[in-house]
């Protein structure tokens, strides 16, 4: 599903690269972990898989579309198939929860009935059909991380990708929305979550890709966060 | 699938009430350099049909002494006819000249002092361009049954002058107000488009197409465009009843303003000219501050 070949990612104007020469290979419904201290890279490459990003060397490959070289006005289409979820929610504060998730699908273009029928259904997926017309301020953080979750996912993408999704947090909260990204990976979805939330990975025990200074340290199946130190 | 006019009209509406000073201050600009374009056209239209119409008229008159035998005159006329310069010579006799008079003055009692015919015979040459007047002239002088020559040589050249600078006053001017309504607009966009930063930040994260982030925008630039164009055309049209009416009064041997089919021109050519500075602005704004 996500095929990363030798990318290299360096910023304009700096001398070490953010990405340094990272291989990795992840299968259609795979749920993995990237893990890393702040400013090892996890939002880069995350940046880099939305092509918000351009590699520097190397080559990515999403559902075997080379998204390196893509035509620019290809991009849109390649992002309505991936999820993205962040850590400060990103959501509208003047839509409701349901309004939020339906602009999603309105700006994609897909006409009213479907949206009618996709809102709810997923609303109720991620457990808040109770307070769709509610505003992301008369929510809780976790709630409106649900709806985030939701919005990422009410286009049935092949992939989601979190960035820090439970930085905001309480631990009882994330484990909800841990259980909530499982949940949807058993849909067949690939799911990439960005964390440094030790317990959640510990527990877990999923794939766990871990970066430090750009580099990729360890590929671990049903990994943990790290070794003790 | 992309262009959904409802959805991007509404989106329009929304923006434009939530940044109304920059917009009317965009939309004014608009209308003042189309209504400063637009009546420095008219000016140079009008001029530019007096011009056409005096062309027509005479424009070397020669007066000749009383008594040339007729032979002379068929002759001088025949021969004035053959200049090159020359587009068309009449004879207007003594008994002409006073019928003439009669007419223009018919409610006048003046005419009741006139006793005889003072009047001399003329020939009334026009020309094929009115700078060769001088030539004309020139040839003419001195013969002996001339009495004098009259020619409107400077009010043409003064009414050609003027056609041009108006023109060009009216293009530097538009030009630059032009310039000024084209960079508000581009504010005005670049505020909507920072005002509504968050939306698109999420319409590029899930996928909407470039055009369908860009057209709101776009769209708000021609709508400023054009209201400023339909401004600048009511005004106008205000302008120029008011000047036809006013000048006709004490000129009544001046055109009726702009035949129809001109004026139409005119508008249309103002109403693209906003369209296009509305466009251009968005444009702009695009370009610099919506990276999609």
């Amino acid at each position: 599903m996500i095929k990363i070949h030798n990318i290299t990612m360096k910023y304009k104007g700096s001398n070490h690269p953010a990405i340094k020469d990272i291989n990795v290979d992840i299968d259609r419904g795979e749920f993995v972990f990237l893990v890393g201290p702040s400013g090892c890279g996890k939002s880069t490459f995350i940046r880099l898989l939305i092509r918000e990003l351009v590699p520097t060397k190397g080559d990515i490959f999403i559902a075997g579309h080379d998204i390196v070289n893509m035509r620019r006005w290809k991009v849109p289409q390649l992002r309505r198939n991936i999820g993205c979820v962040f850590q400060d929610y990103k959501l509208l504060p003047n839509k409701t929860a349901y309004e939020n998730v339906a602009f999603a699908l309105e700006v994609i273009g897909k006409p009213s009935r479907i949206i009618r029928a996709q809102v709810p259904e997923v609303l109720r997926l991620v457990g808040l059909e109770d307070k769709s017309e509610s505003y992301p301020d008369e929510l809780s953080g976790g709630e409106q991380q649900r709806v985030s979750i939701a919005r990422a996912f009410v286009n049935r993408p092949a992939i989601i990708l979190a960035d820090e999704p439970t930085g905001n947090l309480d631990p009882a909260t994330s484990g909800d929305i841990m259980a909530l990204f499982n949940k949807i990976n058993r849909t067949g979805t690939t799911v990439l979550v960005a964390t440094h939330d030790r317990e959640m990975v510990d527990n877990m025990r999923k794939r766990v890709l871990a970066l430090e200074e750009g580099t990729l340290i360890r590929d671990q199946q049903r990994g943990v966060y790290g070794y003790e130190e | 699938m992309s262009f959904r006019p409802f959805y991007f009209i509404k989106e329009s509406l929304k923006s434009f009430r939530k940044n109304w000073i920059i917009n009317i201050a965009a939309i004014t600009t608009v209308a003042l350099s189309l209504l400063v374009l637009g009546f420095f056209m008219f000016v140079a239209f009008t001029a530019n049909s007096w011009m056409k119409m005096t062309e027509q008229k005479v424009e070397v008159v020669v007066f000749l002494n009383d008594g040339v035998p007729a032979e002379s005159v068929e002759a001088m006329q025949s021969e004035i006819m053959s200049w090159d310069d020359v587009r068309k010579v009449t004879y207007v006799s003594k008994d002409q000249a006073l019928e003439r008079l009669k007419k223009e003055f018919k409610d006048s009692d003046m005419l009741s002092m006139i006793e005889g015919n003072p009047l001399p015979a003329s020939f009334e040459i026009s020309l094929k361009s009115p700078d060769k007047a001088d030539d004309v002239v020139k040839r003419l002088k001195g013969r002996s049954e001339i009495e004098s020559i009259r020619h409107d040589r400077q009010t043409v050249e003064r009414l050609i002058n003027f056609t041009k600078m108006a023109r060009w006053v009216g293009i530097i001017f538009a030009g630059l107000l032009a310039f000024a309504s084209l960079v508000l607009i581009a504010n005005a966009i670049r505020l909507a488009i920072y005002a509504r930063r968050k939306e698109i930040a999420i319409m590029r994260l899930v996928g909407a197409s470039n055009w369908f982030i860009r057209w709101p925008f776009l769209l708000e630039g021609i709508t400023q465009g054009l209201i400023g164009a339909l401004i600048a055309v009511i005004l106008l049209s205000i302008i120029q009843t008011a000047i036809n009416e006013n000048v006709k009064k004490f000129l009544a041997f001046l055109p009726n303003g702009l035949p129809t089919q001109t004026y139409y021109q005119l508008i249309f050519a103002l109403v693209i000219a906003g369209i296009m500075i509305g466009a251009a602005g968005s444009a702009l704004a695009l370009r610099r501050f919506l990276r999609v």
